[in-house]
This record gives structure tokens, C-alpha cells and sequence, in this order.
């Protein structure tokens, strides 16, 4: 089994959009998730998330490689976008829109996946 | 946590602050809105201004005293 640190590198690498966030887009556990989950849902981006919650040590693996402290956290191919604020702000400018026309082409499907991290005992 | 003392904190980092405003957005002392905006940002992306802020507030995030943190950042270009 990969390390978690691995696992997380992963999921921002190799998936389009990744939303690290509190809960599922089908039990989201905090406001600001939903925030970033909204606005990833209102540009019609197929979205990756993977819940934070589990195990502390995914929150503190993942701010070691994202240098982000707070969550949610939103990457588009591979490159932190922000947080909800600023995931909200692109929505509002139009400039999220245009990231991810432009990073996954516009003729994309919206998807959600839901990807859990193997947790070595702790 | 006061809000007075998240002010200080990005006071001192930001001593040119066009804009400072910090809310304690639930009276539990924990949820925080900053509003920000000197001309240090200009040029800069809203990632880049929000890690700065982050980067200001990194003991009381780390240490959960502030458990919710949003922050509206601009230049003053």
C-alpha cells in the first residue's frame, strides 16, 4: 500500500478537478466544502472529492504538500486553485469557468467521484 | 479568540492595510471574516494574497483557535 502522503499526491496529480473537503457531496459535514462543491457543480466540472475527515493525518499530510492550512481545497489539473473563497470569487468573475474550459476542454461530462484513502493503522 | 487580536496580528504583518476589517462572524470567537486590501497585493494572484494571510494567522489555524477562517483580499491598483 502506497503512503497516505502518496495517495494524496495521486488524487491531485491524476485526477481533473480534486475537491479535498469535510464529508461526501452526498453528506457534505461543513459549509465551506459546500461552497467549493457548488461552484465546481455551477461550471459543470466532474469533481473528485475525497473526505478529509476519516483521519487527521490526511489534513496534515495533505497542508504539507499543498502549503494550504484550511479546507476545502480545490485542484484543477494538479494546481491548487484556493479554498471556498476564492473558489467562489473565480466562480462570480468567470475566471473558474474559463480554468476549467480551458484545462479539461468544454465538451467534458459533470461527474462526481468519491475517492477514500487507505489508512494505515495508526 | 478575540477578533482585536487577529486585527493586531494582521496589522503588524500588514502595516500599509488601505482596508482591515475583521468579523467574528458567529460570537463564538472562532469563525472569522477578514477583509483586506493594501497596495502589497497588487499584481499579486488571490492565491498567492490569500496565502499571505494565512501564512500571518498560521499559529491560531494550526492550533485551532480559529476553527473557520474567510478572507476577501485585493490590491488597491
Amino acid at each position: 500500500m502506497s503512503t497516505l502522503s502518496e495517495q494524496i499526491a495521486e488524487v491531485i496529480e491524476k485526477e481533473p478537478v480534486a475537491l479535498f473537503m469535510k464529508g461526501t457531496p452526498q453528506m457534505v459535514m461543513c459549509g465551506n466544502s459546500q461552497r467549493a462543491l457548488s461552484a465546481l457543480h455551477a461550471v459543470g466540472a466532474p469533481i473528485t472529492t475525497v473526505d478529509i475527515l476519516p483521519d487527521p493525518r490526511i489534513r496534515q499530510e495533505l497542508a504539507e504538500i499543498s502549503g494550504w492550512p484550511t479546507i476545502p481545497q480545490v485542484f484543477v489539473k494538479g494546481e491548487l486553485i484556493g479554498g471556498a473563497d476564492i473558489t467562489e470569487e473565480l466562480l462570480a468573475s468567470g475566471d473558474l469557468q474559463r480554468k476549467v474550459d480551458e484545462a479539461l476542454g468544454s465538451d467534458r461530462a459533470p461527474d462526481i467521484k468519491v475517492v477514500a484513502l487507505e489508512l494505515a493503522p495508526a | 479568540m478575540e477578533a482585536e487580536t487577529i486585527r493586531a496580528l494582521l496589522e503588524q504583518a500588514f502595516p500599509n492595510a488601505a482596508e482591515l476589517d475583521v468579523e467574528d462572524r458567529t460570537g463564538t470567537g472562532d469563525h472569522f471574516q477578514v477583509t483586506l486590501a493594501t497596495a502589497e497585493f497588487d499584481g499579486l494572484s488571490l492565491l498567492d494574497q490569500h496565502r499571505r494571510v494565512n501564512a500571518t494567522l498560521a499559529a491560531p489555524l494550526r492550533d485551532g483557535s480559529i476553527h473557520e477562517l474567510r478572507i476577501s483580499t485585493k490590491g488597491t491598483a
